[in-house]
């Protein structure tokens, strides 16, 4: 059966053991930047991003794993956003969006 | 006649150690100027430029004109210490020449005149002029000490707090002229002369002290005299006083055309060393005013610039407003040094980002008229459709650099410190600007029209911010607008007022519209909306406090509508309102158009 192409695909099932990952620069973060803990994961960030409209760069993705301890690849991830600050006007939360990217490309530069 | 006791040792100690600690500091910072700004001065002294900057420094480093403007209580204040210190040794210098004649006298010898010419002639009009000048010092000195209890007679809600190096030079300056009064009083009491200041107290001392106890109070007097000016000295190369002499060559080098850049370099130094840490920039900012936030405006930033101690939280907590900057007495160039600071805290190498930037291109239309609405306008769609409106009821043909996705302009990653990197959005753009050979460029944005207008290097096309553009086409009758009964308060975006100096042009678009409302902070003093894109640091609460504050303001008018010309703005201020609506200009514009 042809299945339709709607543009976007589903992330790959996948499991995170918070035992297993090393939690420490998650942590530090959460703790320079607590707002974070509140986001909904509603992905208004990630639909407006700029970078995002071009390349296959996902905000709330990135930051979600990163807040799960994931690591890997998620400064380059990160160098990928341009600050123009479009998600930090659209976030219902009204987290500091940019901060968070400063900051993640701050703690993560050696991962 | 000899010019030498020893109580001059401490004046002499500290006055060499000053001018060599000077001579080093001003050679180091010259030599490690670029070559391209050593050209500049060399190419600068020959010209008028020479003769502009000595007529400035007459007039800020000494009369201190600027401040005068801020408040003219705290104008005489610090002209009365600068211009009367000054005067005091030019017309001790003459003083000395009218005593004995065209000889050579020591530098002790001019300072502490009135000591050693107790044997000479009585010369009664410099005596007299002398003592004015003192008197016009010790007032200023007056007003300095009521400052530090009532600084808003003199204009200031907060005052700077002042680090432990600055308070000693602080006391040190604060003693040397009452010292001066005493010393020079007490001479007089043992030998006569003076004039009505130092002549009266001295008869006074005269008649109610003994000679014996004068004879010790003369030499303490002078020892504590010469020991204040020699501490003085020793402090000033290291405290706040060095702008003092930094900011006569700040002067001339600003008059060759040197500028600060994003990258930190050598002529920075004369800048950051020419803050006198007056304070004047901390009551315009509106994290102080606001939120409290009180440890890093310009002041601080500079002080911990200057002593190697600057911290991102300090750096990165700025809306680079330009609220300051605009008051500075001293001209600095506050908002690019916080930048390049900013760069020297956070940029990093960028040679491989934003690869996936190759041949992205989604503009879409043709025409000599290029639209850059920039990605906050494509968060304020009726801003888009607004525009959209205009082009087509003025027939322009416009291509659409960024309706469907585009890159941004490059500013924010600047401001952010990224360097680097705001040089590849840069390159992107100018490229697809290029290709498109477009004349004219017109944005929605007031971040991007100062970024392309400063940074990118666009010969050929010029750059108008939409407020400029409509009104022009109203100017040429290509637009008619029908005048309606609506009452505007028009809100300065930063970077389009203080930051391109775009004041007068969406005015007019305003009074051709409606009748227009002034809010009490206008132009060049008006509010930010606190949502800047170069503050990383504070919280949506904050941005929101700010925008409060300022829709207040603009809402006092009375006015229904508060116009803004920036997206941003238009954003912050929504937020903030009250009662009031928030429009673009280009909206109130698209509204107004004849049918």
């Amino acid at each position: 059966m042809a299945a339709i192409h709607f543009g976007y695909t589903i992330s790959k099932p996948r499991a995170i053991d918070l035992d297993r990952n090393n939690l420490r620069k998650s942590d530090e973060i959460l703790r320079e930047m607590p707002e974070l803990q509140t986001c909904i994961g509603c992905g208004s960030c990630t639909a407006v991003c700029t970078a995002g409209n071009l390349t296959e760069f996902n905000f709330r993705k990135v930051h979600t794993l990163v807040r799960r301890g994931e690591y890997q690849g998620a400064y380059e991830e990160m160098n990928k956003c341009m600050l123009c600050g479009k998600c930090r006007l659209v976030c219902p939360r009204g987290i500091n969006t940019r901060g968070v990217v400063l900051l993640i490309k701050r703690k993560l530069g050696d991962f | 006649m000899n010019f030498f006791v020893p109580f001059c040792i401490p004046f002499i100690v500290g006055a060499v150690a000053m001018f060599i600690t000077l001579a080093w500091k001003w050679g180091l910072w010259l030599y490690r100027l670029p070559r391209a700004d050593k050209k500049r001065i060399v190419c600068g002294l020959p010209t008028r430029a020479t003769l502009d900057a000595a007529g400035e420094v007459v007039c800020e480093s000494l009369l201190h004109r600027r401040i005068f403007r801020v408040n003219p209580l705290l104008g005489y204040m610090h002209m009365s210490l600068a211009f009367g210190w000054f005067l005091l040794i030019a017309v001790g210098w003459a003083e000395t020449i009218a005593y004995v004649g065209f000889r050579w006298v020591p530098l002790q010898g001019h300072v502490f005149f009135r000591y050693f010419a107790t044997g000479l002639p009585h010369k009664p009009v410099f005596a007299f002029i002398m003592d004015l000048l003192l008197l016009f010092v010790l007032s200023g000195v007056a007003l300095a000490w009521g400052k530090r209890f009532f600084s808003k007679r003199m204009g200031m809600r907060r005052t700077t707090r002042h680090v432990l190096g600055d308070r000693i030079a602080l006391s040190a300056l604060w003693f040397i002229f009452p010292a001066r009064l005493i010393a020079e009083s007490t001479t007089c009491a043992l030998y006569e002369g003076g004039g009505f200041l130092t002549g009266t107290i001295g008869a006074w001392m005269g008649e109610h002290i003994s000679t014996m106890t004068l004879l010790t109070l003369e030499s303490v007097a002078w020892w504590f005299y010469s020991s204040c000016l020699g501490i003085f000295f020793v402090a000033l190369p290291f405290s706040r006083y060095m702008h003092i002499f930094t900011e006569i060559p700040l002067i001339f080098l600003r008059r060759y055309r040197l500028r600060s850049d994003e990258k930190e370099s050598s002529y920075d130094r004369f800048q950051v060393d020419a803050c006198s840490r007056c304070g004047i920039c901390i009551d315009p900012c509106q994290l102080q005013s606001v939120l409290g936030v009180d440890n890093v405006q310009s002041v601080y930033f500079l002080r911990d610039r200057r002593y190697g101690m600057l911290r991102a939280e300090v750096a990165d907590n700025c809306l680079l407003c330009g609220r300051c900057a605009q008051r500075c007495p001293v001209q600095i160039d506050l908002n690019t040094l916080r930048i390049n600071s900013r760069d020297r805290l956070h940029n990093i190498p960028a040679e491989r980002r934003y690869d996936y930037l190759k041949g992205v291109d989604r503009s879409s239309g043709t025409g000599k008229v290029g639209y850059f609405a920039g990605c906050m306008t494509l968060l304020t769609p009726r801003t888009l459709v607004a525009m959209e409106r205009i082009f087509h009821a003025a027939g322009e043909e416009v291509w659409w650099a960024d309706r469907d996705g585009s890159v941004c302009c490059g500013r924010p990653l600047k401001l952010a410190g990224e360097t680097d990197a705001a040089c590849k959005m840069r390159e992107y753009n100018t490229e697809l600007f290029r290709k498109h050979g477009i004349t004219t460029l017109v944005t929605s944005c007031p971040i991007c029209l100062k970024v392309f207008r400063e940074d990118y290097a666009l010969d050929g096309i010029e750059v108008l911010h939409h407020s400029q553009y409509i009104f022009r086409l109203i100017q040429s009758g290509r637009l008619a607008i029908e005048r309606g009964a609506g009452q505007f308060t028009y809100h300065d975006p930063c970077e389009l007022g203080r930051g391109s100096g775009i004041y007068d042009e969406p005015r007019a678009v305003i009074e051709a519209i409606g009748l227009l409302l002034e809010p009490v902070d206008t132009r060049e003093n008006a509010l930010c909306c606190g949502s800047s894109v170069a503050n990383t640091a504070i919280t949506d609460g904050q941005q929101l406090q700010i925008a409060r504050s300022v829709t207040a303001e603009l809402e006092a008018t009375g006015a229904g509508t508060i116009v803004t010309a920036c997206p941003l703005c238009k954003k912050a201020l929504g937020r903030g309102a009250v009662h009031a609506e928030v429009r673009d200009l280009s909206e109130i514009v698209a509204d107004a158009v004849s049918k």
